[in-house]
């Protein structure tokens, strides 16, 4: 059974025995980065918590889903056409989504839309590459399809239990992105990895993207319903 | 920035096992703090003046929904209501399906007039379902 040989490797040598060790550096930066943010400058704004807190918190756990992939991803470099493609699409759409969401339920939908179609787009390029121009194509579309229907997602359910489908949106994105390292695994475990390196990549895209999350959720423009 | 990794065994139970407690400390501090959110239950005084012509209501927004959002009327009395300023986006399109009321209302002076025949307890929302609450008919 080829899953329990990937439940194997997530303790062996090869990239995917590092991917909770990427989910683990990635969870400290952006902690650290927030708590430190918010001891300074957040707490001294009425109802943080209760207004952006969860989003954060989701936000940080998003990326910390998702950068292992981009890690995954670079470390074979170069893929299949088909298996590229899954990847770039899959890569962009819960990149786009997931962000999408959390602004739009905290902004509105312009900036929800346009920030997760920007994140998912670049993130969907970024790791579709590794097939070519077929990647990169499923990257963007996915990545804007994705931002987009993140967004709207969340403002229809604003009135509507819109905090417990985050939690469900999130555990749902968790699932399909640890699929997406199993394909990953499936489909290259006869190849060998490509590029060796240290946690850096994951502390820098990891703050970027946590950086701008924050800035934008909590100084960001808001439509007028939030005014 | 490039050089030679090897993990050593067992090194994902502990990296697991950190990444949990972090995200429960960290989860527990948002939920605890988290108060009750904007998804609150919302209720406010009816506006209602009782006018034998017309029953005059005035809704306006908070926590993006309509507040008040539950208004009572009298069954067989004309009801003009209104929706303030303050109401925006989708919210403007007012809607009670079951009596079959459904106006786009562009300004707080377009006014959204209809006659309860039926009494009972009936649903209004926004064009799109997002925003909603309840019309008692006495």
């Amino acid at each position: 059974m080829s899953f329990k040989e990937f439940l194997k490797e997530l303790n062996g040598n090869r990239v995917e025995g590092e991917l909770v060790k990427t989910i683990f550096y990635s969870l400290i930066t952006s902690f650290l980065f927030l708590g430190i943010l918010y001891y300074f400058k957040f707490k001294y704004i009425e109802n943080f918590i209760p207004k952006y807190g969860i989003y954060l918190f989701f936000s940080a756990l998003s990326y910390a889903l998702i950068i292992p992939t981009i890690r995954q991803v670079r470390a074979y470099k170069e893929m299949a056409c088909m298996s590229g493609m899954m990847v770039g699409m899959t890569s962009g759409m819960v990149a786009g989504f997931l962000p999408g969401f959390y602004i739009a339920s905290t902004n509105g939908m312009f900036i929800g839309g346009f920030f997760g179609a920007f994140v998912g787009i670049i993130l969907g390029i970024y790791n579709g590459k590794c097939c070519g121009i077929m990647g990169v194509m499923e990257g963007i579309v996915a990545g804007f399809m994705g931002g987009l229907m993140g967004a709207m997602t969340a403002f229809m359910l604003l009135n509507d239990n819109l905090k417990i489908a985050t939690i469900l949106v999130f555990l749902i994105s968790a699932i399909i992105l640890i699929s997406l390292n199993y394909m990953i695994y499936n489909e290259m475990k006869e190849n060998k990895r490509q590029l060796n390196e240290d946690h850096f990549f994951t502390m820098v895209i990891t703050l970027i993207l946590t950086a701008l999350t924050t800035y934008i959720i909590v100084f960001g423009p808001r439509s007028a319903l939030f005014q | 920035m490039e050089e030679n990794i090897t993990i050593k065994k067992n090194d994902m139970w502990k990296y697991l096992f950190l990444t949990v407690i972090i995200v429960a400390i960290v989860g527990l501090f948002i939920f605890v703090n988290a108060g009750e959110g904007i998804n609150n239950p919302i209720t406010g005084e009816v506006v209602n003046t009782g006018d034998i012509e017309a029953q005059k209501i005035t809704l306006g927004m908070k926590n993006y929904n309509y507040y008040p959002n539950t208004i009572t009327v009298k069954s067989g009395q004309p009801v003009e209501l209104t929706l303030d300023e303050s109401v925006r986006g989708c919210l403007r399109g007012f809607t009670i399906k079951d009596l079959g009321v459904s106006k786009y209302s562009k300004t707080p002076e377009d006014s959204i007039d209809f006659t309860p025949t039926e009494k009972g307890t009936f649903a209004f929302s926004c064009s799109m379902g997002m925003g909603y609450g309840t019309i008692i008919v006495e």
